[in-house]
């Protein structure tokens, strides 16, 4: 089986609330368009939505922009395959200590939920990210469990 | 683009009530839904359930702000329970510890005859 590569999308986002709606959906309508289920998309949805949010509260950008790029993959029998790239050119992040967290009920910090909810969507999760060179999420989702 | 929220509340008895939300749960949506939450608490309602079956998104801010609703009425030795979630909200509210300290029923029907409302 040949995977070929059907669609792909770039976008420039503000960081204006609410943004992530815009990426979530557009990935959502590729993702559809190569026959992925509709609860493997809400998962994506979800998923994107929190790293678009980390970005744009987190990052510390100056450019204030993310930058959203979308790769749908047919892999036979309506099993697509999308890649999604969120970047931004801010000032990074320790993944460890991101991972790490762990909040509970009555902890007064309940924040910082945003890596665990898109590494508990996703197929697979890859971060690049450095003080200098910014923050990239590659994520994956299949159409059919691998 | 925006998805706004729109909730409704529906009244039963004197300690119950049901807010439906339609539209994305996000820190907007999340601070709306506490200030109603708020109100019902300080007019005696005790036993809120809350139909997400129009929500079909949320984010971890506007589930952070549904934690400290469900802390507040916990104080105010009352219950908030969810019904009518998406499976993936379902499973956000899991990774998310939500489910641990309300009630999550499959419908409407389901929750009111368990929480007598």
């Amino acid at each position: 089986m040949t995977a070929t590569a059907e669609r792909q999308m770039e976008l420039t986002l503000p960081m204006v609330p609410d943004i992530e709606i815009a990426a979530a959906r557009a990935a959502g309508n590729l993702a559809r368009e190569l026959g992925m289920p509709t609860e493997a998309i809400d998962e994506m949805a979800h998923a994107m939505i929190e790293a678009c949010i980390n970005a744009r509260e987190h990052s510390g950008s100056e450019d204030k922009r993310i930058y959203v790029r979308i790769v749908g993959t047919s892999l036979g029998e309506g099993n697509p395959r999308i890649d999604i790239w969120i970047s931004d050119r801010g000032k990074g992040f320790d993944v460890t200590e991101a991972r790490s967290r762990r909040q509970k009920l009555g902890v007064a910090h309940k924040r910082g939920w945003g890596l665990q909810i898109i590494e508990a969507h996703m197929d697979e999760v890859g971060i690049e990210t450095s003080p200098d060179g910014g923050t990239t999420i590659h994520m994956v989702k299949y159409g059919k469990t691998q | 683009m925006t998805d706004e929220l729109r909730l409704r509340v529906e009244r039963r008895g004197d300690t119950g009530a049901i807010l439906y939300t339609k539209g994305y749960i996000n820190n907007v949506g999340g601070e709306e839904i506490a200030r109603i939450a708020y109100e019902l608490m300080d007019q005696s309602v005790n036993n809120l359930l809350l139909n997400l079956g129009d929500t079909k998104i949320v984010n971890s801010i506007g589930i952070s702000i549904l934690i400290e609703i469900i802390e507040k009425m916990i104080e105010r030795g009352g219950k908030i329970s969810f019904c009518c979630l998406t499976p993936v909200i379902h499973k956000t509210f899991h990774i998310m510890g939500l489910a641990n300290y309300a009630a999550i029923f499959d419908t409407e029907e389901a929750a009111v005859q368990q929480l007598a409302l």
